[in-house]
């Protein structure tokens, strides 16, 4: 009677997830481990697992746990306070955490389904060298002795032959980046990637030549309207935020979303306006224009605390809602209409500065415009507003000593300061750094240290940056997972997962926060502060790394402070010290001038326009289409693809093709079709759908994998990064990632 | 969260969601698959979309659903084993051993809320997280819901979150028609509160 198809036969192959969480009960993983010599071998004791699974069946699930650790989430960047429940030694289910200001209890489903991160059969397990060529998939079990030396040595070799500046150091925002950057700088060499120019540059680069800071926050408490200018927060939820943004819309805030694409923001907000891609600049250059014209800004905020409206008013003139309407294909009435509402709803009203600005060439000039609009109308340490929130993540907390780094001389092979003068250092140009690896200018590259991140299938133009792995000599990467870059990488050492280790302390709104293991790692992963100081001191470097193990550098940050790491472990925060001060620095602007800059004399030193400016964006040729790209809820970047939990929900990532131009090309749903761009032509699955301009196509970023270790997500859906173009922003550094234009073909 | 403050008898507990605050994350489904041990491809819970309209005027609505916990169950009547059972304050249950997997419960149910547990060698569903809810606790997928669109309560306490949003705002059932009495509560959506 029980005759229906099983899971694997249902095509999610492998084993189920009951199976594959019990699996990992000590005396199963202990017996994967001794019958599989590599440490890429899945477990096999499906058949027992199932056993002890029949035996519970009639069992309710637990509620009483051996403890409940309070901990931090790492399934993306928004750092959740998590609650992990484990009995037996294993991880039975992760809750938020109330206490934490980023979870308030919850957990996307992100969160909900790190149990299958940290009991992914496909971790890595041990170290491992490559024993055949990059990319083969042929590995050798080192130990973790044999793996340091080897990497150390290898590293040392470089710096001697050719300076510490052929050697590139890589790695995405994390709470071991301290650490990360001490091993970069103490080695010597200025060559540090991160993601920020594939995500936020232009973001960031405007908020800080504008008002001073990276990126305000927003209060929705009390908001009345607020403009999504791309930031997509119901489908890319930042925990805290994209809870804010549901209860402000319940609440009856106004809410328009530009967006070429019917995301689930755009489900929930007000007012849905599918902009043509590349032109929200000339919509919020209009706001300007009529928000001036018709004298609806804040008189009193701008005389005080701006410089330059003259210059912007000048600037603006011509940006009337009949000229932007042209270029965006919104009313010209609409435009004038909202410019109005949202004039009249602040300051409890912002335009959101949003997140991932990396579309357009224009996208820096988008984010200055909107940073001046809300400056016009002065949303800015109000109820409802923008705010003046930032600070360092480790502000009183102690410090770990640690002597001054040497100086560095050469140049950044990613055009920073020399190219792009306005890109701060710590953001910096990634897909320039990749280009320089493959032109050798200004000098050749070697070595590429990967720490927790994903560059082979990140980076735009993923052909481009196979070609430039191939140029160097030696390549390491650190991962939970054998991702893409320690695919093709000589050495991959394990870390363990963040529900392993210890990471330094942190710190948000006055609260420190820990991240502390609750299961001992697994396998022979050891945490990214282990791994650092054993590598550093291998260097020569260990006075950069002075802790003797993880629990003593949280003892240090925590000298200061009245709390000790038992206590904060039980308790899993502690409130800091008020710092006085208030609200009373709010309107003190980091910039120049101590004031926002409307009008910024930095920029244009710089060559570039001192006001908000149109920059005329390409558009697409007949028959061709922007390709878009961006996030679904349950997945982060290319770093999720392969948890078990995520991939049964969104396994791959079909193509959104709408209606009409499916029709013209005889596309039906589910068909596959050809992605022709001018670097690559790749397959996918068309979703045709109404919920997308007929001029756009969309993928789901980070599909595709070609890691073959990634066995549940390798070869799963298309990759968005082979198909685009790099292009980069002069002024931000920004990758431009929605000016790659596509053919659609049936397949 | 509603603590019970009555004797079973006197409780019945319900769902009431508002769709309005569901942003289709599915947070809920997973949080739910680890709790109860779901096999991969099967769940206890989930959303349904409703789309309607063609480009550029669009709207969709998200509905998220699990068993209705009926007062009158049309699962419970076909059981030929009395595998599924009412408990008293209305939590409609199976009890595994008893289940021989003839899947008239299945069939019976307007809701397709039930499924073949392949590792259970039974049908399985939504249980309100019953064993949370002795332990004091709230439904998995309630406690996790990012967008509060998931409420539970007693509705016979006139001071639970339930009855004070049924009391306050309109709402409706799914499939009232079939007599079926379900336990889930929607909120009529383009509505302002507070």
């Amino acid at each position: 009677m029980l005759d229906e198809k099983t899971d694997e036969q249902n095509g999610s192959r492998g084993l189920s997830r009951r199976q594959f969480l019990r699996w990992v009960g000590a005396g199963a993983a202990a017996s994967v481990l001794a019958s599989s010599g590599l440490g890429l071998l899945r477990p096999l004791s499906a058949e027992a697992a199932v056993k002890a699974a029949r035996a519970r069946r009639t069992a309710a699930p637990p509620t009483q746990f051996d403890r409940e650790v309070a901990t931090l989430c790492e399934m993306c960047v928004w750092r959740c306070g998590v609650r992990a429940k484990v009995k037996d030694e294993r991880i039975y289910k992760l809750e938020g955490n109330p206490f934490h200001p980023h979870s308030r209890g919850m957990l996307c489903p992100r969160g909900q389904a790190g149990v299958a991160t940290a009991y992914d059969p496909d971790r890595l397990k041990y170290p491992l060298i490559r024993s055949g060529p990059r990319g083969s998939g042929k590995w050798r079990r080192l130990s973790w002795n044999e793996a340091l030396d080897y990497v150390a040595a290898q590293m040392l070799a470089i710096k001697n032959q050719y300076g510490a500046e052929a050697m590139i150091f890589s790695t995405t925002h994390n709470l071991v980046q301290t650490q990360f950057e001490n091993m970069l700088h103490a080695y010597g060499t200025p060559n540090y990637g991160t993601q920020r120019s594939l995500c936020y540059n232009a973001m960031i680069t405007a908020n800080l030549l504008t008002f001073g800071l990276e990126e305000p926050g927003r209060d929705y408490s009390q908001t009345q309207y607020i403009i999504y200018t791309g930031r997509n927060m119901l489908d890319c939820i930042s925990n805290s935020e994209s809870q804010d943004a549901v209860s402000a819309i319940a609440r009856g805030a106004k809410v328009v979303v530009l967006e070429p694409r019917f995301t689930k923001t755009a489900a929930k907000a007000t007012e849905w306006l599918p902009i043509r891609p590349g032109t929200d600049l000339a919509f919020h250059l209009a706001l300007i224009q009529v928000i001036i014209e018709q004298g609806l800004y804040d008189a009193d905020f701008v005389n005080q605390y701006t410089v330059g409206f003259e210059d912007l008013k000048q600037a603006t003139r011509t940006y009337t809602p009949e000229w932007a309407a042209s270029k965006c294909e919104i009313p010209a009435e609409t435009i004038r209409r909202i410019a109005v509402e949202f004039a009249q709803a602040a300051p409890q009203a912002f335009a959101h500065p949003n997140w991932r600005t990396s579309n357009f060439l224009n996208s820096f000039q988008t984010e200055r415009a909107i940073a001046c609009l809300n400056a016009l109308v002065g949303s800015w340490a109000q109820p409802g507003s923008l705010q003046p929130v930032g600070g360092e993540e480790t502000a009183g907390l102690g410090d770990i000593p640690q002597p001054a780094f040497p100086r560095v001389t050469a140049a950044r092979l990613d055009g920073v300061p020399w190219k792009y003068p306005l890109v701060p250092l710590k953001l910096g140009v990634f897909q320039e750094l990749r280009d320089n690896i493959l032109t050798g200018q200004p000098y050749q590259a070697h070595g590429w240290f990967v720490y927790r991140q994903n560059p082979a299938h990140s980076l735009p133009d993923r052909t481009k940056t196979a070609e430039a792995m191939s140029k160097l000599d030696f390549i390491v990467t650190i991962d939970v997972g054998m991702n893409d870059t320690a695919w093709f990488s000589d050495v991959v050492l394990p870390e363990a997962s963040y529900l392993e280790r210890y990471d330094p302390l942190t710190v948000v709104d006055g609260t420190v926060f820990i991240r502390q293991p609750a299961i001992a790692p697994l396998y022979e992963s050891k945490p990214g502060l282990w791994i650092f100081k054993e590598l550093g001191q291998r260097l020569g470097l260990g006075d950069w790394f002075q802790y003797k193990d993880e629990e003593d550098y949280l003892r240090q940050q925590l000298a200061p402070l009245d709390i000790t790491l038992e206590e904060l472990k039980a308790q899993g925060y502690y409130h800091l010290p008020p710092t006085g001060g208030g609200k009373s620095k709010d309107l003190l602007f980091n910039t120049p001038t101590g004031k926002i800059e409307l009008s910024s004399k930095t920029l244009a030193d710089n060559g570039f326009s001192a006001v908000p400016v149109w920059e005329e964006p390409v558009s697409n040729a007949p028959d061709t289409f922007y390709l878009l790209s961006g996030k679904v809820a349950q997945h982060t970047q290319c770093a999720t693809h392969n948890n078990k939990l995520l991939h049964e929900r969104v396994p791959e990532n079909p193509l959104w093709l709408h209606t009409t131009p499916a029709g013209e090309r005889g596309i039906k749903d589910g068909d596959e079709v050809w992605i022709e761009s001018p670097v690559a032509k790749v397959k996918a699955v068309a979703y045709v759908t109404e919920k997308i301009r007929p001029d756009c196509v969309f993928l789901t970023f980070g599909f595709g994998h070609v890691s073959k270790a990634l066995v549940t997500a390798y070869g799963q859906g298309t990759s968005d990064s082979i198909l685009h173009q790099s292009f980069t922003d002069p002024q931000s550094g920004s990758q431009a990632l929605s000016q790659t234009f596509v053919t659609i073909t049936k397949a | 969260m509603d603590q019970p403050n009555t004797s079973p008898s006197q409780r019945r507990w319900v769902f009431v969601m508002e769709p309005e605050r569901c942003i289709d994350c599915e947070a809920c489904m997973i949080s739910c698959s680890v709790e109860n041990e779901a096999p991969l491809g099967k769940h206890r819970n989930w959303i349904d979309k409703i789309e309607k309209g063609a480009y550029p005027l669009l709207s969709t609505t998200f509905l998220p659903e699990n068993c209705q916990h009926c007062s009158n169950p049309p699962c419970e009547r076909v059981c030929p084993t009395g595998a599924t059972y009412r408990r008293e304050d209305g939590l409609v249950l199976i009890d595994y051993d008893k289940c021989i997997g003839c899947k008239y419960c299945m069939m019976a149910c307007p809701y397709d809320a039930r499924f073949v547990n392949e590792e259970k060698k039974a049908v399985d569903k939504c249980t309100f997280c019953v064993h949370r809810l002795d332990a004091g606790l709230p439904p998995a997928c309630v406690e996790t819901c990012i967008g509060h669109a998931r409420h539970y309560g007693d509705i016979n306490d006139p001071n639970s979150d339930v009855s004070k949003l049924l009391a306050r705002y309109p709402s409706y059932r799914l499939y009232e028609e079939a007599g079926t009495e379900p336990a889930i509560y929607y909120i009529y959506s383009n509505r302002v509160i507070e």
